[in-house]
């Protein structure tokens, strides 16, 4: 069982784990969508999520399949850096843990984060961030509609169109039935099921292998894997920290889940959240580093989880990958599928299209642009262009900076409009071009460096008083849907 | 400067440890919030 082909499921078996599954998923999305016919319930699930579902949700949606095989993937390349450098992607949730707690004390009727910039900062950043975070969310929309073709492509044989428009289908359909309880409630099962699969194969390369001859093996072949002064890897580290709190800190994703939790929640699911993340790229990487003691031969590195998978349980293994990888995909997908329909709901339909726009209609046009995002996504994705699905990457230095501008905007009252737009006007530009003249491992580093130079800098020479009532303005529609 | 055995190993099985001791968490989360009525 030494080559990809070995790792491969036969396209039945495939098929049949694929069918049962957006079976479950479906009907689950009906059966918690069913009574969710206000704007509040179908998009916020009645802002009312506990901890368990919120933790789960929070843990699910960050494990996207990037995780569960880029994390191997980067243990194989670049060593233990690899594996701690994904694990700080942690960082983010629990930064994000104290601003979650403030968006939903000031902003208690608040649906997106583009709610926040429009009456923190005015119109002109609010559009910036719009222009910023809908690029982002549909490079990640796209990159993991192409990650859920290739995926099961070379883990089942199943041709690339056909797995990206099942896996496509099956979160549009049961994000459209359910909403946003079908996203937290499926989520919480994916949560699960990613846990699990990847206890059991690390488990496995222990007790079959161990860790002195992984260790050992690692050592004679491969001894860079291990060495902790690997200044690429160093770089990629830090990177890696900033591109994820850019990420987590602008995207409506993780917004959309701070107005949902009930009051008090915010804070614990996303601090426990970002703890029981954080060990989960370690644990994928130690399973990718058991290679040289397998004596596997890896033709392609971003299938090495799969193949060390399958090398231990045989089909089962390969079974186990695809359950995680499709629990991955999905609890990524339906989240960037909710959050985006009600961002461009809210922000593009109501404040640009549609001023009076009663909660009806808005419910209406959420369940069509969850449609329409699904549509567009597949259109992007069918051509099967790489470069569409490194789109994700350039996002680094645009995400990274909006951290200032929020995290400054959401604490500091002096924090002023101009200096925000010039924090991610001239972070981005500085971050972009910083992708191209040095590379991707410092986009993020410089965008955020740079934005925090206009945020800081800009605020203290023209300090503005903002007063934080403003931001807890009842919305226009929340009194006739949250009754 | 290689990572000594001893370390490596002790950093998966604290990770390990933690990831086997997550799904558990939320289950026992998710029967507290079940028994409170405050599941969602």
């Amino acid at each position: 069982m030494n080559s990809v082909n070995s790792a491969i499921l036969d396209p039945s078996i495939g098929w049949a784990i694929l069918a049962g599954f957006s079976l479950l998923w479906i009907a689950l999305g009906w059966y918690w969508g069913r009574h969710a016919q206000q704007l509040d319930d179908y998009v916020l699930a009645g802002r009312r999520v506990g901890l368990a579902l919120g933790t789960a949700t929070a843990m699910a949606t960050w494990v996207t399949s990037n995780t569960t095989m880029a994390a191997p993937q980067l243990a194989f390349q670049i060593g233990v850096w690899g594996m701690l450098g994904y694990s700080l992607g942690s960082v983010g949730l629990l930064m994000f843990a104290p601003l979650a707690r403030r968006i939903r004390h000031l902003m208690p009727n608040g649906y997106t984060s583009g709610d926040f910039i429009r009456i923190r900062y005015g119109h002109t950043a609010w559009r910036v961030f719009l222009a910023i975070s809908l690029f982002y969310s549909l490079g990640w929309l796209v990159s993991m509609g192409m990650a859920g073709g290739i995926l099961i492509h070379a883990l089942t044989g199943i041709p690339y169109h056909y797995g990206m428009t099942v896996i496509l289908a099956i979160c549009v359909g049961y994000t459209l039935l359910g909403g946003f309880r079908a996203v937290i409630g499926t989520d919480f099962i994916q949560a699960l099921l990613i846990l699990v699969g990847l206890v059991v194969i690390a488990v496995l390369a222990i007790r079959h292998v161990g860790f002195d001859s992984i260790h050992a093996a690692v050592l004679a072949e491969r001894p860079e894997l291990l060495n902790l002064l690997m200044p690429a890897a160093i770089m990629f580290l830090f990177n890696n920290l900033l591109f994820g709190i850019g990420e987590i800190f602008h995207s409506n994703v993780w917004w959309s889940r701070a107005f949902s939790f009930r009051e008090g929640v915010g804070f614990k699911a996303y601090t426990l959240a970002g703890l029981l993340w954080a060990p989960i790229p370690i644990v994928a990487g130690f399973v990718a580093l058991a290679v040289p003691a397998l004596q596997l031969n890896v033709p392609a590195a971003d299938m090495v989880g799969p193949m060390v998978a399958a090398n231990l349980l045989g089909v089962t293994g390969a079974v186990l990958v695809l359950l995680m990888v499709f629990a991955a995909l999905s609890s990524s997908l339906d989240s960037l599928l909710a959050a985006t329909s009600i961002l461009v709901v809210e922000d593009i339909y109501r404040r640009h299209l549609k001023p009076h726009a009663s909660a009806e209609d808005m419910r209406r046009a959420a369940a069509r642009i969850i449609v329409g995002l699904g549509v567009l996504t597949w259109l992007l994705c069918a051509p099967r262009l790489t470069t569409l699905a490194e789109l994700l990457y350039f996002t680094g230095a645009f995400v990274a900076s909006t951290i200032w501008p929020i995290a400054a905007g959401l604490f500091w009252r002096r924090a002023n409009a101009a200096a925000a737009v010039a924090g991610m006007v001239l972070g981005s530009a500085a971050g972009l071009y910083s992708y191209f003249a040095i590379g991707f491992y410092v986009a993020a580093l410089v965008g955020a460096a740079v934005s925090m130079l206009c945020v800081v800098a800009g605020s203290l020479l023209a300090p503005r008083e903002f007063d934080w009532k403003q931001l807890g303005e009842a919305h226009p529609l929340h009194k006739e849907v949250a009754l | 400067m290689t990572i000594p055995l001893p370390v490596f190993s002790v950093l998966v099985l604290v990770a390990l440890a933690i990831t086997t001791a997550a799904p558990v968490l939320l289950l026992v989360l998710l029967v507290r919030d079940w028994k409170r009525k405050q599941l969602w």
